[in-house]
């Protein structure tokens, strides 16, 4: 069940909030939450349901285990076991197709005879999401941040909760374990705003302007042999633009509905194409999964590989934090799919953060001073920063890394500019002048999270009409890209 | 100097680490957003009005924008009738003409767009018989068994002879709303009187239907709103208007190539015939052999250039429908195959299509001398 569907907006929605605020006592509404969620994801496929109750139960469980045992070592071996689980699972559905036929393909080009039996498994929708925010859990009770609960409810509506169950934000139990503790019994007139705000913006963000874009990105991407140097880049762009309409759309509307349940989630996008440096880019885009790559890869790695020893007086050290960022980045890359594309995506970003920081610490090291920001300075790195992502995007999109080098050849010129006769067939002028709305819109208009949303009247109107237009428009149905992650 | 042995050593975070640094092990405050209000904020006077304004104008806009599409009812799903649709309304058209033929016809032909070229007075010529052109837009089984149990009902003496043309994979069980909705027809279906569902109010919330509403009252006002009857009384299209045009032949080309190319980059090798599919067609047949009638059933011509890519990639379609088609013999069904597919055999030319799926009327006219001579008697 899509957001950006009839079946959620006119049904499961006001059925789960006039259950959710009817109810009385806490455990009922938590319970009718978590099995209200569990239909939502059984929409798409009831045969998974299962697997999210499985895994949701181990957690539960391992989280109750840590927090029992004061021997280190027990509490080490049940955190490795319950995060070995949840990644074998993760490895099973998502990767093992592709680490078969990576195999295969590595075998043929050696010339080694390697047999595989082809494994095709079809991926439970949202399982890097529900991972990623059950090995938080168990790691923070692990580490003392937070404190196992015992409630299986508050566990079960923290993980599968439908708001973000499917595509984010990955959350972290410290930030809402007081309002599952005690959820709000009143649905007061801020939530209710606050609810309708962000889920009518996100609703025209994706319907509106995400799905307006796909079409021609779409078309553009389908055969990348045609591209040529502008057409190829307003491809990159154009799918660019349609990712983060796509997924902020999303994780706003996932906001919304948390409002209205009088949840409040954290923010995921903050403007991220006015980033003026990879680094900065990391900051503002899918910022929940960038804290839990923080917190629970790249830190774990670095304190283990990248500790100064008496080799290096901070050399080694330093080195090794850049691998840490590099594979960090990589395994990130590798998250959002099994192919190798996202690898070389998130591997680019890696060498990007890495050589940043290079950078920053040759300055420091050098005892040169920080250079004074200047507009200049600013609009210069903010257009480079824009430009590396859209290349790091177009590999992202690009169906193989053959498909990748296409479009990147082509947005390097390679095979040449296209004549007018060829732009007039291959982009409309629609499409065209939506980028270059959207170019302006991105930089220089505030994101959902910036307006202030002021209770007015004409504003309640304003939105209402939009997200009338933006429910009209959904006539077709597209999924969310993240889906697929 | 000693090795990281805390994050607090670790100087390079990923991503977003410059930032909200919630430390080791992540201890996190509640997370604090721009959006965030002070808790006094929660009951925010004139909230409450902000609320109402954004249901009330996006409910009434949709309400009016849903009004206004049942009433005209462009794609005639709601059944209003107060003004012509926007689309053709091919399948009520036809159950009128039938509803107000003086004498039954002895053959009708049944099928889509594709058997709309069948002239009754070219299958007259033939056979000696009477016979009414039954097809329609995207025509399914169902429409098949509506106009073969409503001209039965309309002439319930009468036994009839039928040409129905299908394509590979066999008519399927798609009820078209248009049918679904018109009385005379809904009582033949399982789903019974065509209601306005769901589904139907998504169709009359979307922008196409808005804007072909806006197309008809526009007509309706500057021009008339009566219905255009586009089909001569025995269920055919009048004779074309346009000249032959030189660029014709060149167009179908490239269209063809296209649905070619299309072949080529998805070739449906895994095809197979869902008999759940044809409750419909099974239905239909058995409804005609009960009253001892045999029907021809034609499959419908393929572009050469298209036909030659499908077979190409083995066209496992087609074998599947004929393997399908058999084993409904087997069954006691009792027809007529007629395979048109290959133009080649009924000597059909590739200039003579209008474009890459319809046959013109010339090559409709060679088809039929070979349907009929081919149709073992059933059609004499």
């Amino acid at each position: 069940m899509l957001f950006s569907s009839y079946t959620f907006l006119f049904a499961f929605l006001p059925l789960v909030l006039v259950g959710w605020w009817g109810l009385k006592g806490k455990n009922a509404r938590l319970a009718f939450l978590t099995l209200a969620s569990w239909v939502f994801y059984g929409w798409w496929d009831w045969r998974f349901v299962p697997l999210l109750i499985a895994s949701t139960a181990l957690n539960y469980v391992a989280g109750i285990a840590i927090a029992r045992t004061t021997d280190a070592d027990r509490r080490r071996i049940l955190l490795a076991t319950s995060i070995s689980i949840n990644v074998a699972l993760l490895g099973y559905f998502k990767y093992s197709g592709f680490f078969v036929d990576s195999l295969q393909g590595l075998g043929s080009t050696l010339g080694l005879p390697v047999d595989l039996p082809r494994i095709d498994v079809l991926l439970p929708i949202g399982i890097s999401f529900y991972t990623f925010i059950s090995i938080s859990y168990t790691v923070d009770v692990y580490r003392g941040s937070i404190e196992a609960t015992r409630n299986f409810l508050e566990y079960s509506t923290f993980v599968g909760g439908f708001a973000h169950l499917i595509a984010g934000p990955i959350l972290r139990f410290g930030e809402v374990s007081e309002q599952l503790r005690r959820p709000p019994m009143r649905l007061t007139s801020h939530f209710a705003m606050m609810g309708l705000f962000f889920l009518g913006c996100g609703l025209v963000k994706k319907v509106l302007i995400a799905d307006r874009l796909a079409p021609s990105v779409d078309f553009l991407f389908s055969d990348p042999s045609d591209l040529g140097l502008v057409t190829a880049w307003a491809a990159a762009i154009g799918y660019s633009l349609q990712l983060y309409f796509d997924f902020s759309g999303y994780s706003d509307m996932a906001v919304g509905c948390a409002w209205l349940l009088g949840f409040r989630y954290p923010q995921n996008f903050n403007s991220p194409y006015r980033a003026v440096s990879v680094t900065d880019f990391w900051t503002r885009w899918h910022m929940t999964l960038s804290r839990w790559l923080r917190d629970y890869l790249f830190f774990p790695l670095a304190r283990r590989y990248a500790t100064g020893s008496s080799l290096g007086a901070g050399r080694r050290e330093r080195l090794g934090t850049y691998a840490c960022l590099f594979l960090t980045m990589a395994i990130a890359g590798l998250w959002h799919g099994a192919a190798w594309t996202f690898v070389v995506w998130g591997a680019m970003h890696g060498v990007a953060l890495a050589s940043e920081r290079a950078y920053r610490d040759h300055r420091r090291l050098a005892g040169l001073p920080a250079r004074p920001p200047s507009t200049t300075r600013k609009a210069v790195h903010r257009v480079a920063t824009f430009v590396f992502v859209v290349v790091g995007f177009s590999v992202f999109r690009s169906p193989s890394l053959g498909a990748a080098g296409e479009v990147l050849s082509s947005m390097l010129g390679v095979h040449g500019v296209e004549s007018l006769g060829q732009l007039e067939n291959l982009l409309t002028a629609q499409f065209v002048a939506l980028l270059a709305i959207l170019l302006v819109f991105v930089n220089a208009v505030p994101n959902t999270w910036q307006i202030k949303v002021a209770p007015r009247v004409r504003y309640g109107l304003a939105l209402g009409t939009a997200t009338a237009i933006a429910i009209m428009s959904i006539a077709e149905l597209h999924t969310f890209i993240y889906f697929q992650f | 100097m000693s090795g990281l042995g805390t994050h607090r050593r670790v100087r390079a975070p990923p991503g977003g680490l410059d930032g909200n640094r919630s430390g080791r092990g992540g201890r996190l405050s509640p997370a604090r957003t721009p959006a965030d209000p002070p808790s006094a904020a929660l009951t925010a006077p004139g909230a409450w009005s902000f609320v109402v304004a954004t249901l009330v104008s996006c409910f009434g806009l949709l309400a009016a924008v849903l009004a206004l599409n049942i009433v005209v009812d462009p794609f005639a799903i709601a059944g209003t009738g107060i003004a012509p649709t926007a689309v053709e309304n091919d399948r009520a058209i036809k159950l009128a003409l039938i509803e107000e033929l003086p004498s039954s016809p002895e053959i009708l032909v049944l099928g889509s767009s594709r058997a709309r070229q069948a002239e009754p007075a070219f299958i007259h010529e033939l056979t000696g018989h009477s016979s009414f052109n039954a097809g329609v837009t995207s025509g399914t089984a169902a429409d098949a068994w509506v106009f073969t149990r409503y001209a039965a009902d309309r002439f319930p003496d009468a036994k009839r002879r039928y040409i129905w043309f299908v394509d590979v994979g066999i008519a399927g069980n798609g009820v078209n709303p248009q049918l679904a909705a018109d009385p005379r027809a809904s009582s033949y279906l399982d789903e019974g009187r065509g209601r306005f569902g769901l589904n139907d109010v998504g169709t009359y919330l979307s922008p196409d239907a808005t804007r072909a509403s806006i197309r008809v009252l526009r007509t309706c006002v500057l021009e008339s709103c009566a219905a255009r009857v586009t089909y001569l009384p025995d269920g055919s299209i009048p004779r074309p208007r346009l000249r032959y045009l030189p660029e014709q032949e060149e167009n179908v080309r490239a269209a063809a190539a296209t649905l070619a190319a299309n072949v080529r980059a998805d070739p449906l090798t895994d095809a197979s015939v869902n008999p759940a599919r044809h409750t419909y067609f099974e239905r239909t047949l058995a409804f005609m052999n009960s009253r001892g009638e045999r029907p021809v059933i034609v499959l419908n011509p393929i572009y050469p250039t298209v036909l030659a890519e499908l077979e190409r990639h083995g066209f496992p379609a087609l074998a599947d429908s004929k393997a399908y088609l058999h084993s409904l013999r087997r069954r006691g069904f009792d027809f007529v195959l007629v395979n048109c597919q290959d133009i080649r055999v009924w000597s059909g030319r590739p200039e003579d299509f209008s474009n890459p799926t319809h046959v013109n009327r010339k090559n409709m006219r060679r088809m039929l001398e070979y349907v009929v001579a081919h149709s073992e008697e059933a059609l004499s």
